[in-house]
């Protein structure tokens, strides 16, 4: 075996390897990219995801290049025994410093992300509450947390709903450029709140409420599901992100209102301000 | 070195069948679990391709939502379970007696014992396919409370999953009674083999985290069929409480299922650079390093619960890129200023640095913890899963069997045919996985069994079914290249490669009692001392 000509071993080696590689690095960098998303916190998380994956293609296509010169520049040649280095002293200190630099650099990024993203919600923000169950979503706004357009004399348990199926995807409208806080709930067993155009998901626990909040920017259909399997339909457990103008968003209040708690306590559209 | 002309018992002659079921001997327990663990991973190719099948195209129908949750489980469980984790029993089986100069295994019918539990468990685990309600298809976590919901296969499950926990325990027992007390005359603990290292280490984590792993499915079993109440809110349980033990186990057994791998090709990598191992001791306490940090992280698994301290485990988890990165120097280092041949061992050690390498920084992505709000339970995920346990694990697997075969069946598996499949498996591999990264990123979950159309995920979901089934027809040439070997007579010398430890200073295979004379041991490459004709010390 170590008598075959090498050449040949060479060249399948090299075409697999380096064009293996030099694919990974050219798809990578062209195609790896996230959607930017639609909130304020999508697009911190986007940078974050950015400077994650500049750092990364570096460190890739330094190693591979290493490896690749390595592998062609010490193939064997001669029946000559190369020097037996163990390795040793300063480079093996650098093999360690270099990765905790890169962590520790990365680990910084992301907290100071993380507490930019981590904001509570302001108290008359728009509060959404949200049910998974097998297999779709019930999403339940209170008349008296509409946010800007909030009923304050609202009765605090009138509510409107909108309840799902696996066949029929709910939508879940929210108003552009406004905060909305969403409470996330489950009942049988848990499911994950994932809109991949906020580039987060949360888990709904049974048991347990988690909440967070976000801003939305851009108006359109959203498509998101469900992100945690949770049983036969998981796959099915779709619904549509409806990002509406204000204006928009209070007419189909009032509309779900009048359909879902009768005309009495409708809030028209031509606006019970809240404070 | 060894001579070959053992004296052969006369007289009777226990049958071939009995003397394999009956075996004490660690060669014959190793090549059991070799055969086992091989087997079940067609099994979970299999099912693998099943999955892809279904995802090729969208709106699929082939098989329903009921049976996909009941396949990719048990696709993971049989690669996870059934193969790659008792696989490496198997290589150590074999190996560690030879490679520290032993006689046999510390407690032979232990090891016995700890093999034989392997093939109940499996048909348990797969018989569930023919109960009702099918197999188990909660995933592989097995997450409560959806795992309370689902059939009798679920229990079968359970106990399949205990038993085999049980099994690594006692034969991680085994192992590091064996490392610690029945090494050769000389050989001290920083002389050991790398690959006896990265077991040793394995061993350590399989003592620690496993029976963890056992109470929660002991825990879980009760929730199910005795009114237990662990993992039930209504009850006063707690469900996060299941990812919490499941992960403790889980995250330290990702380390069980990968550093065997990289001791094994950090035995192949010197031996074909002719060089020693880049900072053996580095590599050493790296290893540790991987091992200890490991039991620091598992709520790296749960960043989107909302339920754990993400500044803590983020840490951590970036810190795991510390000792990983260390190795990646140790096997670039070993390379520079070789002087390398490329046989098929050396090319599968070589696509495992690149493959671990990209399973390496992907991961990094996740340990960034917003990025991982978006990643988190998508395909991404499947990609790191697969770049990690396929491009480096089952490459490693691989690398090992073109490496050993000389040894342990005297023939050599033919070397064009051995070519043809690495190359062919490392294309299928990165046409069927690399993809998943972009699917991830583009927001497709994993563990669903339709997506719709219109999507956007359909061109890349094919292209990774065409790699898949790539990676089915590169186990052709393997076959081939493998009854063919059987075909031919034993003609392998002590030590076909020119390698540097103890295991080819005795005849291939070896005789049942291993060695007749041990080469002094003043390195932790006693053959290349002893063919430089000189203890070179270290
Ligand atoms: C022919 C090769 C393979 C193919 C095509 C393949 C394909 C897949 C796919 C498509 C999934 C995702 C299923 C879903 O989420 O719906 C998956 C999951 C997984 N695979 Fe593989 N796989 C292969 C080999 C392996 C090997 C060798 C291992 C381990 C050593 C492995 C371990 C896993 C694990 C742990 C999961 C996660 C399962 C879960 O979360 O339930 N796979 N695989
Ligand atoms: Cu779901
Ligand atoms: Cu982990």
């Amino acid at each position: 075996m170590l008598s075959m000509p090498l050449p040949r071993h060479l060249r399948l080696l090299a075409v697999t390897l380096a064009s293996g590689l030099l694919a990974l690095v050219a798809i990578g960098t062209a195609s790896a990219i996230q959607p930017r998303g639609i909130t304020d916190e999508a697009h911190k998380m986007n940078d974050l995801f950015w400077i994650v994956l500049i750092v990364a293609l570096v460190v890739f296509v330094l190693v591979a290049a290493a490896l690749v010169y390595a592998l062609v520049r010490y193939r064997r040649k001669d029946d000559e025994l190369p020097e037996q280095f163990h390795g040793g002293g300063k480079i093996e200190v650098a093999m360690v410093g270099v990765p905790v630099l890169i962590v520790i650099a990365l680990f910084t990024i992301s907290m100071l992300t993380l507490i930019e993203i981590d904001d509570k919600a302001p108290d008359d923000a728009l509060t959404i509450e949200v049910t998974g169950f097998q297999f779709s979503w019930q999403f339940a706004y209170k008349m008296s947390d509409l946010g800007t357009n909030s009923d304050p004399n609202a009765d605090p348990d009138d509510a409107i709903s909108i309840i799902g199926t696996p066949q029929n995807d709910p939508i879940l409208y929210l108003p552009v450029d406004e905060p909305v806080e969403f409470l996330l709930k489950s009942n049988d067993v848990i499911h994950s709140f994932y809109v991949k155009d906020f580039l987060y998901k949360l888990d709904l626990i049974p048991g347990r409420v988690n909440s967070f909040t976000v801003t939305p920017r851009e108006t359109g259909d959203f498509s998101a599901q469900c992100a945690e399997l949770c049983g036969t339909n998981h796959a099915l457990m779709r619904f549509v992100v409806r990002v509406v103008e204000r204006d928009e968003f209070d007419a189909w209040v009032a509309q779900e209102a009048a359909r879902q708690l009768g005309e009495d306590t409708l809030v028209s559209s031509s606006g019970k301000q809240g404070d | 070195m060894a001579t070959v002309e053992v004296p052969q018992l006369s007289g009777y002659h226990r049958p071939a069948v009995l003397d394999w079921i009956t075996t004490v001997d660690h060669k014959k327990l190793g090549i059991l679990y070799l055969y086992f663990t091989l087997f079940f991973f067609a099994v979970g190719g299999v099912l693998a391709l099943l999955v892809r099948t279904q995802l090729a195209v969208a709106d699929n129908s082939f098989v329903g939502n009921d049976l996909y949750n009941q396949i990719f489980t048990m696709h993971a469980s049989a690669m996870l379970f059934l193969f790659i984790i008792p696989v490496w029993a198997g290589f150590g089986n074999y190996l560690v007696p030879l490679q520290i100069g032993a006689a046999d295994m510390a407690f032979p019918r232990i090891n016995a014992l700890s093999f034989w539990m392997l093939p109940p468990a499996g048909i348990l685990m797969f018989a569930g396919f023919i109960v009702d309600g099918g197999a188990a298809d909660g995933g592989w976590t097995a997450y409560s409370p959806l795992a309370q919901q689902t059939g009798v296969g679920m229990d079968m499950w359970i106990i399949a999953v205990i038993v085999l926990g049980m099994s690594s325990t006692i034969g991680a027992a085994n192992f590091l009674v064996t490392m610690f007390r029945m090494r050769a005359p000389g050989m001290t603990m920083f002389r050991m083999p790398i690959f006896c290292w990265t077991m040793l280490v394995t061993a350590l984590l399989q003592l620690l985290a496993t029976p963890v792993l056992a109470a929660a499915l002991v825990m879980l079993f009760i929730d199910r069929n005795y009114g237990g109440q662990f993992f039930d809110p209504n009850g006063g349980g707690n469900v996060v409480l299941w990812q919490n033990v499941f992960w403790f186990y889980s995250h330290p057994a990702v380390y069980i299922m990968i550093l065997p791998g990289m001791g094994i090709i950090s035995e192949i990598l010197p031996v074909f650079s002719r060089k020693p191992l880049f900072g053996y001791k580095a590599f050493v306490f790296a290893t540790i390093g991987i091992g200890g940090l490991g039991f620091s992280v598992w709520a790296h698994h749960m960043f989107t619960t909302g339920s754990v301290l993400l500044p803590f485990f983020g840490f951590m988890t970036f810190m795991i890129g510390v000792p990983t990165g260390v190795k990646i120097f140790n096997w670039l280092g070993t390379l520079w200023g070789g002087s390398i041949t490329f046989p098929t061992p050396m090319l599968f050690a070589i696509g495992f640095v690149s493959m671990f390498l990209i399973g390496g920084i992907n991961g990094t992505f996740s340990a960034a913890v917003p990025v991982d709000f978006a990643l988190h339970d998508t395909y991404f995920v499947v990609a790191h899963i697969h770049y990690v346990l396929f491009g480096g694990s089952v490459f490693a697997v691989f690398g090992g069997i073109y490496y050993w075969f000389p040894k342990i069946w005297g023939r050599k598996l033919n070397e064009r045919l051995g070519k043809l499949h690495f190359a062919l498996m490392f294309v299928g591999f990165n046409v069927a996985f690399f993809p998943m990264h972009m699917l991830g990123l583009d927001g497709m979950p994993r563990r669903i069994a339709v997506y719709a159309e219109g999507a956007g995920w359909e061109a890349l979901n094919m292209l990774s079914t065409g790699g898949a089934f790539l990676i089915a027809v590169s186990m052709i040439p393997f076959i081939i290249a493998v009854v063919w070997a059987f075909m031919r007579p034993m003609d392998q010398p002590d030590d076909p490669w020119e390698a540097n430890t103890l295991e080819w200073a005795t005849s291939s295979p070896p005789p049942e009692y291993n060695f007749d004379s041990l080469p002094p041991v003043r390195s932790e490459r006693p053959l290349f001392d002893a063919r430089q004709g000189s203890g070179e010390g270290h």
